[in-house]
């Protein structure tokens, strides 16, 4: 495996997504993982996200944290992973930036029709309903298929952020980050051999 | 008009230092023979490849404007053209060294299952070599430079007693091995050039698993650590960086009597002369200068009289399928970076009674990125059902018990899969660019079901779930960067270019030692082949030297 057939194997794996723009942005994030992270730590507490609104960068924090919430470690959010999602969404290609926007505008539409209130102005269970249908696929509205593609997308992107940062690889998932090694054990299970 | 050559006659001029060119370069030079040797770009500086740089640290660096190594030749600014609707990745790295600096490592000797296999079939020309006439320099290459692997000996993965131990499979990868004996499907330690002892001063891997980045610690093969600085050492050497080698010039005869190249700083065109040519600067760009060096007595390109140069362009089908292994799901994440990609290899075995079906030649099958990830989670956990704590609590589950499996199927030489030149306008030096016209045929989709098929089969045997399957979805033509047989060697001078050690059938005193030789694909990967049958071609150069014959 080279670094090359990686990225390709990312990319060709990434386009058996049920929405190919989803998969796409989502191979986008990862590629771009540490470049986004690195200009929202840059940009630091002046922080003001430059692809979305300030409404819309706070539904995206609240996506987010949706889609991983704190447990024994942070959530999304206070690991920046709304920053991250703005950055990478900066120089994504224009057509899924527009596609992953759109989604956040029906998302907000359709939070209305059901609850009469945006997303994030409904309350907690009415957002883990909501999501649970997106998520499920059960959402009936002509724009359905988007917005269960935007979902996937900004599932997709969420965890590209949460697991490429410190707390996420080492606290959450438990890597050692050990590098240097004078040999590999491998798999020394018993019940495997 | 008045024409001042410039005055100094290379005995040999190599064009290209990767593993062809630089093996050339080794051997020449260690036989006492002075080499000039062209390359298109720099050495890359090991010192500052990004080997252990954690992806936090990495941003860190980035903010202050560091980046790692541009191994990658950037299209913009050497574009490729395809023919419509049919896309061909093609991956080049200008630098001394070439693509081993980031290179694979899977080191599989070929067979006479693969030598012999147009003989069988019928299928296009024949190898003019058999295991017999390769295996002694296979021998010599591996001690060279350090491959590990097991004590597994097939028809179709020839044994060695010169391998070096193998890393111990990952648990997703014996259990991986463990299904697929059990229902009849070999499966044998990877064969890769990652030194697991240390080997001629350069120290043992040490398992950071990120050999994608470049080793720091040069404990993997690449061309620019292992062949060059010995073949400085000699004093017979003379690198010259940045040197776009674009024509292979003639004498009235129509012998090669020197390069013309550009400088890829300032543009500038140069001549250098020279007794021998030996072109090893990877399937592409070797094809697009042959192509290119038109002349009088070459009026199709140089050593082109048979129009085989540039045809029967070869690659290797492949696709990704991922999976986890329930019953690794849960357990305790490891450090699973090893050398980096798989432990294990799953050799050829379609050809055994039981296993055959209608269709020409063979797969493998790869298994990297099984086992717990490094730089995120893996790409299957998008693919997770649910948002929530219930997802976050099954991505960390799953970390450990990913698995991939990658199978790699021949694609048969068809004329029709060609190389050519001049249709798409000049580069920045004048030269015409290249175009690649590629696409598989019946036998390549036939062959893609039972791989399918094959992979269902393992992963069932070793109780494992597939997630986001689509079947025998291939990834791009020209993704697995194994491009070959664009200027074939044969016995046939009517439908091949080169003789049996890469001499130019019309040309003596030109030779041709990259993958652009091989008759055949195979499903394996080319590099060791491709150095043991560099250092064959250039012992045959260096004893016709001493006897006169160029």
């Amino acid at each position: 495996m080279t670094g090359i057939n990686r990225r390709q194997a990312v990319r060709a794996m990434a386009a058996t997504a049920s929405a190919l723009w989803a998969g796409r942005l989502t191979a986008f994030a990862r590629d771009q993982a540490d470049h986004a992270h690195m200009v929202a730590a840059s940009e630091a507490s002046a922080f003001v996200p430059k692809v979305l609104s300030a409404h819309q960068f706070e539904t995206v924090g609240v996506l987010a944290d949706l889609i991983l919430p704190a447990t024994e470690t942070p959530g999304a959010k206070a690991l920046q992973v709304d920053r991250y999602i703005d950055v990478v969404l900066r120089t994504a290609p224009d057509a899924d930036r527009r596609r992953f926007i759109s989604g956040l505008t029906w998302l907000d539409t359709r939070s209305r029709a059901l609850f009469g209130r945006s997303f994030v102005a409904s309350a907690p269970e009415q957002q883990t309903e909501f999501l649970t249908r997106l998520s499920d696929g059960r959402v009936s509205a002509p724009e359905a298929p988007a917005g269960i593609a935007f979902f996937e997308a900004i599932k997709g992107m969420t965890i590209a952020g949460y697991y490429t940062t410190e707390v996420g690889l080492r606290q959450e998932l438990g890597d050692d980050g050990r590098m240097v090694l004078s040999r590999f054990e491998g798999c020394t299970h018993p019940e495997h051999q | 008009m008045q024409i001042i050559a410039p005055p100094k006659v290379y005995p040999v001029i190599i064009i290209g230092s990767g593993a062809s060119g630089g093996m050339a370069a080794w051997n020449l030079t260690q036989q006492g023979i002075d080499v000039l040797l062209l390359d298109a770009g720099e050495k890359f500086d090991r010192s500052k490849y990004w080997t252990h740089v954690t992806p936090w640290e990495a941003r860190e660096r980035r903010a202050r404007g560091e980046g790692p190594p541009a191994f990658y030749l950037d299209t913009k600014e050497q574009p490729y053209f395809t023919a419509p609707n049919r896309p061909f990745d093609l991956t080049r790295v200008w630098g001394h060294g070439g693509k081993t600096n980031v290179w694979g490592r899977v080191s599989l000797r070929l067979s006479d299952l693969d030598f012999k296999g147009p003989e069988r079939d019928g299928w296009e020309i024949p190898w003019p070599i058999a295991y017999r006439d390769i295996a002694p320099y296979y021998d010599k290459v591996e001690q060279l430079i350090g491959v590990c692997g097991g004590d597994d000996d097939s028809d179709s993965l020839p044994g060695s007693t010169f391998l070096q131990p193998p890393p111990a499979p990952r648990c997703g990868e014996q259990l991986l091995k463990k299904g697929a004996t059990s229902i009849g499907i070999p499966m044998v330690a990877g064969r890769r050039a990652n030194m697991t002892r240390s080997t001629r001063g350069f120290p043992a891997c040490h398992y950071c698993g990120a050999c994608g980045s470049g080793c720091d610690t040069a404990s993997f093969f690449c061309s620019a650590d292992h062949l060059l600085p010995f073949a400085l050492e000699t004093g017979r050497l003379e690198i010259r960086s940045n040197a776009v080698a674009a024509r292979i010039l003639v004498d009235a005869a129509g012998l090669a009597n020197g390069v013309q190249y550009f400088d890829r700083k300032t543009g500038a065109e140069r001549q250098v002369r020279g007794k021998v040519i030996v072109l090893g600067a990877s399937t592409v760009d070797s094809t697009r200068i042959l192509l290119n060096s038109k002349s009088r007595q070459h009026p199709n390109g140089i050593g082109n009289s048979s129009d085989v140069v540039g045809r029967y362009l070869c690659e290797q089908i492949r696709f990704h399928v991922r999976g986890y292994l329930p019953v690794l799901a849960g357990t305790a994440t490891r450090n699973d970076r090893g050398i980096s990609g798989e432990h294990i290899y799953m050799p050829r075995f379609n050809h055994r009674a039981g296993h055959t079906r209608p269709y020409l030649r063979g797969f493998g099958a790869q298994f990297w990125n099984t086992g717990a990830s490094v730089g995120g989670a893996h790409g299957g956990s998008e693919q997770i059902p649910g948002f929530g704590v219930g997802l976050k609590r099954e991505i960390k589950r799953r970390h450990p018990a990913w698995f991939e499996i990658h199978p790699y199927g021949e694609v048969l030489p068809y004329a029709h899969n060609r190389i050519t030149v001049g249709a798409n306008g000049v580069d920045r030096y004048g030269v015409p660019y290249v175009k690649i016209d590629y696409r598989i045929g019946e036998n390549e989709r036939t062959m893609a079901e039972h791989m399918a098929d094959t992979v269902e089969e393992i992963v069932k045997a070793a109780g494992g779930e597939l997630v986001g399957y689509q079947r025998a979805a291939l990834d791009h033509n020209g993704s697995a960067i194994h491009e070959h047989g664009t200027c074939r060697m044969g016995a046939d001078p009517k439908r091949s270019a080169l003789n049996s050690f890469n001499q130019m059938h019309d040309v003596k005193n030109l030779f041709v030692v990259d993958g652009s030789a091989f008759p055949t694909a195979t499903e394996k990967n080319p590099t060791l082949t491709i150095l043991a049958l560099s250092w064959r071609a250039t012992d045959y150069l260096a004893a016709s030297i001493k006897r006169g014959d160029l």
